[in-house]
């Protein structure tokens, strides 16, 4: 009985070691760099810097330094417009979309490629799109002249280089309304439409199908590409810094410029900046995802 | 057949909103590549034209090719240079992620453990980290590593973002794979080598190409971590665009040049659609 138990023990264990094994490789690369970077980053905003003949560890005075200027607090206020009203539009077109995939319609097959087009190319072809469109020589500003509703580019009203941000925006519900789509719609087509087609047979409503049966299933989805697709907005670089308003820039520009000045010790700030950024990241999705969460246990699901 | 003749309760056509919508949405998406395409064409385009007041063709004798496109393919473009770089920083680094990401998803499809659910947590973190926080941070470490400005060291950043999405493609191709055939196999009296070669790796081949494909198209796309990490002396296709319009101005060059750019996605898109299905992208990302 005991030997056996032993040589089981022993197959066990060496079974786990070649799993653990097998995991290594991913698990090296992630703590090492993306830890790395991580732990690195807090450090350095604490005042670790030793290669610059700065180590004054634990010093809060660059976060301190850092948050106690408006332009911060009106930076991180930009950022997050941008990310959450951006993040919301995406969300609403990409439901209707994905709404509408479902269906069958003659070019079907070709619609399929072309919605996916956004995603395939980089942040910077749209870009260069909001400019060619939005820009005060670009096709709308033209299209206005051309209905006689303004006689100069400088009339145009300004949509790009603003603080509304609107050319920001329209870049990344460009760029982000296809992953919504194909999140969505792929979770719609795993779930069939059977719940929805029973819920129309026992006499409910458009709104009611759609708010009581398909906005709980497709809700995983919403909430995962979401969360994606903010995180990602809250980090962007590109798109703010050609088409953003100017001074104050969102969190991740100034993160760069502080990074890039001649100034060596700005880039402790520039360190406290990123710091910020991930923190404040951190917290809004844990958030939301805590009371995702909570949603999910209420409705019985898990 | 039978399903087509049961009236079901629903409809499975288009309301004429959805219709529309549609049609908006291929308009919002595509519409902007015509003024692209014409500006990069044009001779003379001023505003308010809506059209170019002197198209290329009717300049033939002062140049050969249109001037946008002339300059596109003169080496002083670059374009050449970055397409290259895109290509190989690319496929380097999808061999590189299917290989550390393999034998990983085999286990997290299979084997159940003590903090999986925290494992899962921690390889999906590069998704939802902001990047210009972990490009920064990088940037520090590896100009004291001498990585920055290198082939390897943006190689070695562009597995952090790639990483999520391999995994979780795969994953799923793991899961959607069960052991049953390979144990079917094993019974049959075949051995460990030729289970994997004549079972596991067929059945697995069509998901790992996806999972490359993804990987290498994220890779392609990635600005932010190249930009930062390469220094100015590794351009990409990305990083190349970005410096022609960092102005906030479109001339016609850098409308080639946008044009350019875009081809790669046009013919990933192309192929990734036979072999990436929804439902797949769906296990992968629905929860």
């Amino acid at each position: 009985m005991s030997p056996n138990k032993t040589k089981e023990l022993a197959r066990h264990r060496k079974e786990r070691i070649w799993m653990w094994l097998q995991v290594l490789p991913v698990l090296t690369v992630l703590v090492v760099l993306f830890g790395g970077a991580l732990v690195l980053a807090v450090m350095q905003s604490l005042g670790f810097a030793p290669w610059f003949g700065v180590n004054t560890f634990p010093d809060f005075s660059f976060f301190r330094a850092l948050w106690g200027e408006w332009s911060f607090w009106y930076s991180l206020g930009l950022t997050l417009y941008y990310a959450i009203v951006s993040t919301l539009i995406a969300l609403v077109m990409g439901i209707i979309l994905a709404l509408a995939m479902v269906r069958f319609f003659p070019g079907k097959t070709l619609y399929k490629y072309l919605y996916k087009l956004p995603l395939m190319i980089p942040y910077t072809v749209g870009i260069a799109l909001a400019v060619i469109m939005l820009g005060n020589g670009g096709m709308l500003s033209r299209l206005m002249e051309f209905v006689g509703l303004i006689d100069d580019p400088s009339e145009f009203p300004q949509i790009l280089k603003s603080h509304y941000g609107w050319g920001i925006i329209a870049v990344y519900v460009w760029k982000q309304t296809p992953f919504v789509t194909l999140t969505i719609y792929a979770v719609l087509l795993g779930v069939g439409r059977e719940t929805e087609e029973a819920a129309a047979i026992l006499g409910a409503s458009k709104s009611q199908t759609f708010f009581q049966v398909t906005l709980p299933q497709i809700l995983p989805g919403i909430i995962s590409s979401t969360l994606i697709i903010f995180a990602f907005n809250i980090g962007a670089f590109e798109a703010p810094f050609i088409l953003g308003g100017g001074y104050p820039d969102t969190l991740p520009v100034i993160a760069w410029r502080y990074f890039n000045d001649a100034d060596y010790s700005l880039q402790l700030q520039g360190m406290a900046t990123v710091v910020s950024i991930a923190m404040i990241a951190g917290i809004i999705l844990y958030t939301y995802l805590a009371l995702y969460r909570r949603y999910e246990r209420k409705i019985g699901r898990n | 057949m039978a399903g087509r003749t049961i009236k079901t309760a629903l409809n499975s056509r288009l309301s004429s909103f959805q219709k529309i919508y549609l049609l908006l949405i291929a308009g919002f998406i595509l519409g902007p590549f015509i003024p692209l395409i014409i500006q990069s064409f044009a001779f003379r385009w001023a505003w308010p034209d809506m059209l170019p007041s002197t198209w290329w063709l009717e300049q033939r004798e002062k140049s050969l090719l249109p001037l946008a496109w002339d300059y596109v393919i003169s080496p002083y473009s670059r374009v050449w240079e970055a397409t290259l770089n895109t290509m190989f920083i690319g496929t380097v680094v999808t061999v590189i992620c299917l290989a550390i990401c393999l034998p990983a998803a085999r286990v997290l499809a299979r084997e159940k453990f003590r903090g999986k659910a925290a494992f899962e947590f921690f390889l999906s973190m590069p998704l939802i980290v902001p990047e210009a926080a972990i490009g920064i941070a990088l940037l520090m470490i590896f100009i004291r590593l001498g990585l920055a400005g290198t082939y390897t060291g943006i190689i070695i950043v562009h597995l952090i973002p790639t990483i999520p999405y391999m995994i979780r493609m795969l994953t799923a191709v793991y899961q959607g794979l069960g052991r049953d055939f390979e144990e079917q196999a094993m019974i049959l009296g075949a051995n460990r080598w030729q289970v994997m070669r004549l079972v596991t790796l067929p059945m697995l081949l069509p998901g790992v190409v996806a999972g490359a494909l993804f990987t290498f198209l994220v890779s392609t796309n990635i600005f932010l971590l190249t930009f930062f990490l390469g220094q100015g002396k590794i351009i990409t296709l990305p990083t190349l665009l970005f410096s022609k319009i960092a102005g906030g101005t479109l001339d016609a060059s850098a409308a080639g040049i946008t044009l350019v750019v875009t081809v790669p996605g046009i013919i990933l898109l192309l192929i990734t659609e036979r072999f990436i299905k929804e439902e797949a992208f769906g296990k992968g990302f629905g929860n």
